[in-house]
């Protein structure tokens, strides 16, 4: 009996991840537009909401974030909303506690 | 922190046209560019004094233009911050290492991204500063 080659599974987890590395990446500059626009129009930067438009932008964003949840826990298997990482820079608080 | 000049790099429209209006409306001056080629002839003739750099891009990537900044050492003090919706394993210390001031992955907070902008700007004033006292010294 021949004995298969693990070569074809190997490939194919490599494609699915360059997949959904892909994927993740459409959705999240998507959604980056999403959350720009949608804090722009609830900061008034283009101009003040009727409280109803108020409300109809609130739930936009806080649905926007389920989608941010879900894709953090599936998509890039991280839990981390936001990944930041500084590297020169002195994290904001640490700026704020120096000018004190 | 008057007439600072900000250039954002990403061959999304839309996402530039909703960065531009939240620097815009912190007191920036924005400039665009939308492919890596660009961003560099940008640059080279404006001066920004920050880049927030997409990684994916047209005609090479964010490290392309990163790694053509530092090879001028005027160029090389200019402030990167990398905004990208490509995943962090693997990109974030590829970018820091090649000299990024930070990495995000969008989608962010504006108030976590205006933070670092303030703060990556502050550091590379006072650098510039630094570098004239010893100089006149």
């Amino acid at each position: 009996m021949k004995e298969l080659s693990p070569q074809p599974a190997q490939e194919n987890q490599e494609q699915l991840t360059a997949h959904l590395a892909k994927k993740s990446h459409e959705l999240r500059n998507a959604l980056a537009c999403i959350r720009q626009f949608g804090n722009i129009l609830a900061d008034g930067l283009a101009g003040e909401l009727s409280d109803e438009q108020r409300e109809y932008v609130a739930i936009m964003l806080e649905k926007a974030s389920t989608i941010r949840r879900v894709l953090d826990s599936s998509l890039d298997g991280s839990a981390g909303l936001l990944e930041v990482a500084t590297n020169k820079i002195d994290r904001p608080s640490k700026v704020g506690m120096a000018h004190a | 922190m008057p007439n600072m000049r900000l250039l954002v790099v990403d061959d999304n429209a839309a996402l530039r046209k909703g960065l531009s209006v939240r620097l815009r409306a912190n007191g920036y001056e924005v400039l665009f560019a939308e492919d890596a080629i660009s961003a560099t002839a940008v640059i080279l003739m404006e001066r920004p004094d920050l880049v927030i750099l997409d990684l994916g891009l047209p005609g090479g990537d964010g490290f392309d233009v990163m790694e053509r900044l530092h090879r001028s050492d005027p160029l090389a003090k200019i402030p990167v911050i990398v905004l990208t919706g490509r995943e962090v394993a693997g990109n974030r210390n590829r970018a820091l290492q090649a000299g990024a001031a930070a990495f995000f992955q969008k989608p962010t907070e504006d108030g976590t991204l205006l933070s670092t902008i303030r703060s990556a700007l502050n550091m590379s004033r006072d650098r510039s500063h630094l570098g004239e006292s010893s100089i006149s010294c």
